[in-house]
């Protein structure tokens, strides 16, 4: 009976050492926590740069779907004959300069889609500091560009807060909501980014509900919620869209802005 | 708001010694799941073999259940203590996060632990009450028993499964700022993975049922002193082989679903999952289930030596051995890796420029369809051996079973084939066709199989007993090959959410809330495994003292 006992225990050890020796024989990858930056106003774009690439080569993830040039644009080498990211990310999206882009796609991913791909990209304010994101974006502005990146850009010296384009700050009041405090709904529409998804009139994107006639569907408290909490109600065949639409956006409107572009899409029936 | 205010008192995070946290609360976590696993995949198995022996009148079906009914009651107390360290050590050692989930999942906890109760006393009900409602109607009042008793242990498991998928999957609308207050109990409950969570482990807990069953029966085999005695636990071994890869065979599709659903929820977390840093684990992972069916259909291609009449299918096994080995390989061959642009630069590209090839879906999905195909094909040979069909249509039945092989394959392929000439898009559209040739196959085939089964000829009595001891090996790396895996999948359900409590809502800042790499992964998944199957062999150990046992003569006719 011993000699059966040992057999089997010689089994099961056996195959659970070669399990392991094979484990630990492949690559060893960890998924790191992203480092808390402290940049001070002294920040140099070297500094802004390193920290970057730290980033998207590490815990930021990035590498899983970026440079593979199936999922998602690859960033890094070459795209379509048209360089690396930091050489065509300021003729990506007309009136955005190569930093607000970058930004924006980091921060409000579904406002402007790269034709040929999927909208998969996460809103990564989620899950990244204000000051991290920025450190990104000085990282891709340097493969094949030029950093423009500034300690300016960054919250604690430039006021900015997360989910704010840097081409939407105002330079005297230091107010961050977009078209500029504008209460104009198309303005507002347009510069938060909603057209890149939504089509409104003959404008717009198909990724979100076609917002033309939203007002004969929603009341205003709807489109209200919808605005400030947009994964409350999913609306039917938009499903696989969840999750997508920025829910920062009553962060970046005044409470008229909010009440102005409510009235204006309720008006839509 | 006392609650809360007691909440925001304690400390975030204590230490263990040695193995720190983290460490400590994984193996008491695997250790209850698996033990859960097993007291509610056995159950299982034992209300379906009691209803065999009940509607089949085959005694020795009732015994099996009865036999493994005493284990469970060992395995129960084992299952309750180690729910009862790992509750300790969540509120010793994460007291936040532990006050902030009862917070939302009290209720669910108490109501929890009235189920556990009532569980336990059916159990006790449904064993102790085995022999006094053996006859007649008393005895179906019995098997509704074991029916009340899976019943109480699907509940238990939905309700833990809730805790854990809330943390991958919490509702959209909650957020780092929501008061857990203000979170229904449903709402969080009803998140996107629970129910695709709990169906697949409601089969996973059959095949590892199966299988642990499959190993106890090895390990009484080779203990038996009396051919009476090895009789029966070689059946009992073909059984438990049979259950598990039966289940087997459906759990990618639940697997399937779960992955559709975590893509859903979040894109970044299922890229994470399959093309980010645990983009190896499914390497791993293809690995050990070409383990499965090799040493499930080598269990078969053995067991064939005990029936007379298999010697005719002989000559197929090296055939069947090769589009399983073949898949195998085609099936671990690495595609998509995490790589870093130094490392993409390095390779030229983002794919190897020979095994990218290879490892794409299309390869894979028809290598794991053959192999569903060949193992399936081992199974109906194994049925097959020892029978002469004497219906009429016998020889046209067979080459209707034959003919279904064919198309099935030339199905698998041609898709397979065609995937390389068509978008991502509709490629992932036709591993459905695959799929549904694979089981159509599967159904037709068997319901065919069992017509022309009908008033067959024996070739001779199944020899059972006389199966030689390797085979019974074989078993129990099936076993041991099923635990591990369990422990891979969980550590890849759970490391997807990274550093990360609740997903996106409650941040891990202890030291340990890097997600590891797979080789630290392994050394753990190898230490609980180890542990669990010790202790399960204490279980078979007790189990046999209890019950010096009383064989029912076997029938020794078919299957």
């Amino acid at each position: 009976m011993w000699a059966i006992n040992l057999r089997i225990a010689a089994v099961v050890l056996g195959t659970l050492a070669i399990y392991t020796l094979i484990a630990n024989k492949i690559p060893q990858v960890q998924s790191e926590v992203p480092r808390a930056l402290a940049l001070g106003a002294d920040v140099t774009p070297e500094q802004l740069v390193s920290a970057g690439d730290e980033l998207y080569n590490g815990s930021g993830g990035c590498t899983a779907c970026h440079g593979l040039g199936t999922r998602a644009p690859n960033i890094t080498s070459d795209e379509k004959g048209q360089g690396a990211i930091g050489a065509r990310c300021g003729s990506r999206e007309p009136g955005k300069d190569c930093k607000a882009y970058l930004h924006e796609a980091l921060t409000r991913p579904g406002a402007f889609v790269v034709p040929g791909y999927e909208p998969i990209m996460p809103d990564v304010s989620r899950t990244l500091s204000p000051q991290q994101i920025w450190a990104l974006v000085a990282y891709l502005e340097s493969l094949g560009g030029t950093v423009t990146v500034t300690a300016a850009d960054i919250p604690a010296a430039g006021g900015l807060t997360p989910g704010a384009s840097p081409g939407n700050t105002q330079s005297g009041g230091g107010s961050t909501a977009f078209a500029g405090g504008s209460t104009d709904p198309m303005a507002m529409l347009r510069d938060g980014g909603c057209v890149g998804c939504h089509k409104i009139g003959e404008e717009g994107g198909a990724v979100g509900p076609d917002l033309s006639r939203v007002g004969a569907r929603l009341n205003a408290a709807g489109i209200r919620e919808a605005i400030l909490a947009p994964d409350a109600k999913i609306s039917p065949g938009f499903e696989n869209f969840a999750g997508i639409m920025p829910k920062n956006y009553g962060e970046q409107m005044t409470a008229g802005q909010l009440e102005a572009l409510v009235r204006f899409l309720g008006g839509r029936k | 708001m006392i609650l809360q205010a007691v909440a925001d008192t304690l400390p975030l995070y204590r230490d263990f010694p040695i193995i720190g946290s983290r460490g400590a609360v994984w193996i008491a976590a695997e250790l209850h799941l698996m033990f859960a696993a097993f007291v509610l995949g056995v159950p299982m198995f034992a209300v379906v073999a009691e209803a065999i022996g009940i509607f089949g009148k085959d005694q020795r079906y009732d015994r099996l259940a009865k036999e493994f009914t005493r284990l469970l009651l060992i395995a129960y107390s084992a299952t309750a203590i180690w729910g009862a360290v790992l509750t300790f050590l969540l509120a010793t050692l994460y007291p936040r996060f532990w006050a902030y989930l009862t917070q939302i999942f009290g209720a669910s906890m108490w109501v929890y632990v009235s189920i556990f109760f009532f569980e336990s006393f059916t159990l006790y009900l449904y064993y102790y009450g085995w022999d006094r409602w053996k006859v007649g109607r008393s005895k179906i009042v019995h098997w509704s028993l074991g029916i009340l008793l899976n019943i109480w242990g699907t509940l238990v498991m939905f309700i833990a499964d809730s805790w854990l998928t809330y943390m991958m999957t919490p509702p959209r609308d909650i957020t780092p700022e929501t008061a857990t207050t203000s979170i229904k109990i449903w709402h969080a409950i009803m998140n996107h993975t629970w129910m695709p969570i709990n169906i697949h482990r409601l089969i996973g807990n059959v095949v590892f049922g199966g299988a642990i069953v499959g190993a106890y029966a090895s390990y009484r085999f080779l203990a038996s002193t009396s051919d009476e005695e090895r009789a029966h636990y070689d059946w009992m071994g073909y059984v438990g082989n049979f259950i598990a890869i039966a289940a087997l065979i459906v759990l990618p599709f639940a697997g399937y679903w779960l992955g559709r659903e975590i893509y859903q929820y979040d894109q970044s977390m299922g890229i994470t999952m399959m093309g980010g840093f645990m983009s190896w684990l499914w390497v791993i992972q293809a690995f050990l289930i070409a383990v499965l069916f090799l040493a499930g259909n080598y269990y078969l291609w053995i067991g064939m030596g005990r029936i007379p009449g298999a010697e005719r299918f002989r000559p197929y096994t090296k055939w069947l051995l090769a589009v399983l080995v073949i898949g195998a390989i085609v099936w671990g061959t690495p595609h998509t890796m995490i790589a870093d642009s130094r490392e993409l630069t390095a390779m030229g590209g983002s794919h190897h420029p020979f095994l990218g090839v290879l490892g794409v879906m299309s390869a894979k999905n028809t290598a794991v369809n053959l192999m569903i195909l060949a193992t399936f094909l081992s199974f109906l040979m194994y049925r097959r051996a020892n029978t002469r069909p004497v219906v009429p249509w016998a020889k046209t039945g067979t080459q209707i079973q034959g003919a279904m092989f064919a198309i099935a394959a030339a199905i698998v392929l041609f898709y397979g084939i065609r995937g390389y000439f068509v978008e991502a898009i509709v490629r992932i559209g036709y591993s459905v066709y695959q799929v549904g040739a694979v089981l159509a196959c599967i159904v037709f085939v068997t319901v065919i199989d069992v017509l022309l089964a009908r008033g067959a000829e024996s070739r001779g009595t199944i020899q059972w007993g006389k199966m030689p001891p390797r085979s019974q090996y074989a078993l129990f790396i099936l076993a041991v090959t099923f635990t591990w895996l369990m422990g891979l999948m969980g550590f890849a359900r759970s490391g997807i959410r990274q550093h990360w409590h609740v997903w996106q809502v409650i941040p891990d800042t202890s030291p340990y809330a890097a997600t590891p790499a797979l080789g630290y992964a392994a050394i753990m998944i190898s230490v609980c495994v180890l542990i669990f199957l010790a202790l399960v062999g204490f279980i078979f150990w007790l189990g046999g003292l209890a019950e010096k046992s009383t064989f029912v003569e076997a029938k020794h006719v078919g299957h």
